[in-house]
């Protein structure tokens, strides 16, 4: 590297990946290369950017959803499965009106168990860790802790 | 995780949720992608593709959305009327600021706008560096790729973070 700059070898330098021996070399070369020193101060601000980012929050219902199975859709192949579900849906529909109607069968409600204390508390641990304000607020709305 | 079993994907979304949509968004860079990100990387867990090992459970599921994220990519690419992603010299510089006060003045949305900028392959190596926290071997084996490499992509994608954002 004598003579010659650093390029990658300053983010390897600013990552901790050089040995020390490598380091100590590159360290001294920035001293006396204006250009490796500029690049280096470039480098180094934009991983400080990068770490310094937020995490983010899924849409609300985003994880219920998938784990309830209700895949989001894929643009062209899935719109038919969605219109196709919604008519069997419909049909199984207007199939359990007509039942009711003819007196055949007593209305029932349809027996649905989410795993509603999972994804509370899946939510209220996401929330939790939060920094932003928003997220700090998020636990306030649910219960504390949950036993079965 | 001091088990072998490989953790259930509503372990997964209970405990790792928040974590692994930051990243999806971070290599996407909007929410939709983001959330078909997510989903496609739980079924590459729920049918075991992932190649499960106990260990930093951060690292396992970076590396399998990254690795999804690049698929697509690639996918993308080889469709005829696809433009490759812009040349990463065409960014435009916008007025220069003195470094010091750049990280005070950036807005994560200009960090976040400036990474999706950078050609996908740079993306990752960045993701998983500075966002994810992986060491240069740990990338080197998520995106088999040597480790020179890894290092020459994520110091060019800072350098073009920096010059976006300058």
């Amino acid at each position: 590297m004598i003579g010659d700059h650093l390029g990658d070898l300053l983010s390897a330098l600013v990552d901790g990946e050089l040995s020390p021996a490598q380091s100590a070399a590159a360290q001294a070369h920035v001293a006396r290369c204006p250009s490796c020193a500029a690049e280096l101060d470039d480098i180094t601000t934009a991983r400080a950017l990068v770490r310094a980012l937020p995490a983010l929050e899924p849409p609300f219902g985003f994880y219920e959803r998938i784990l309830r199975g209700d895949r989001r859709q894929a643009p062209a192949p899935s719109r038919w499965a969605w219109t196709n579900r919604r008519v069997a849906a419909a049909a199984v529909g207007s199939a359990a009106a007509a039942v009711v109607l003819l007196g055949l069968a007593p209305p029932h409600d349809t027996p649905v168990t989410p795993p509603v204390n999972a994804l509370v508390e899946a939510h209220a641990t996401g929330a939790s860790l939060g920094s932003d304000p928003l997220s700090r607020l998020a636990p306030i709305g649910v219960p504390v802790t949950f036993r079965r | 995780m001091a088990d072998e079993v490989t953790p259930t994907w509503e372990e997964i979304a209970r405990t790792y949720g928040r974590f692994l949509y930051s990243v999806a968004y971070r290599l996407t860079g909007n929410s939709d992608d983001a959330q078909d990100l997510v989903q496609e990387t739980l079924l590459r867990v729920r049918k075991g593709l992932g190649g499960y090992r106990p260990g930093s459970m951060e690292g396992w599921l970076s590396r399998i959305a990254t690795n999804a994220f690049l698929d697509d990519v690639r996918r993308r690419r080889r469709r005829p009327l696809e433009l490759l992603p812009e040349e990463p010299d065409r960014i435009t510089p916008r007025a220069r600021a003195a470094d010091a006060d750049l990280e005070a003045q950036v807005l994560p949305d200009d960090v976040q706008a400036a990474l999706h900028r950078l050609p996908p392959e740079y993306r990752s190596a960045v993701v998983l560096s500075d966002v994810v926290g992986l060491s240069y071997q740990e990338i080197s084996e998520a995106l088999d790729v040597p480790v020179g490499t890894v290092r020459s992509r994520l110091h060019r994608g800072r350098a073009l973070l920096k010059k976006a954002l300058a």
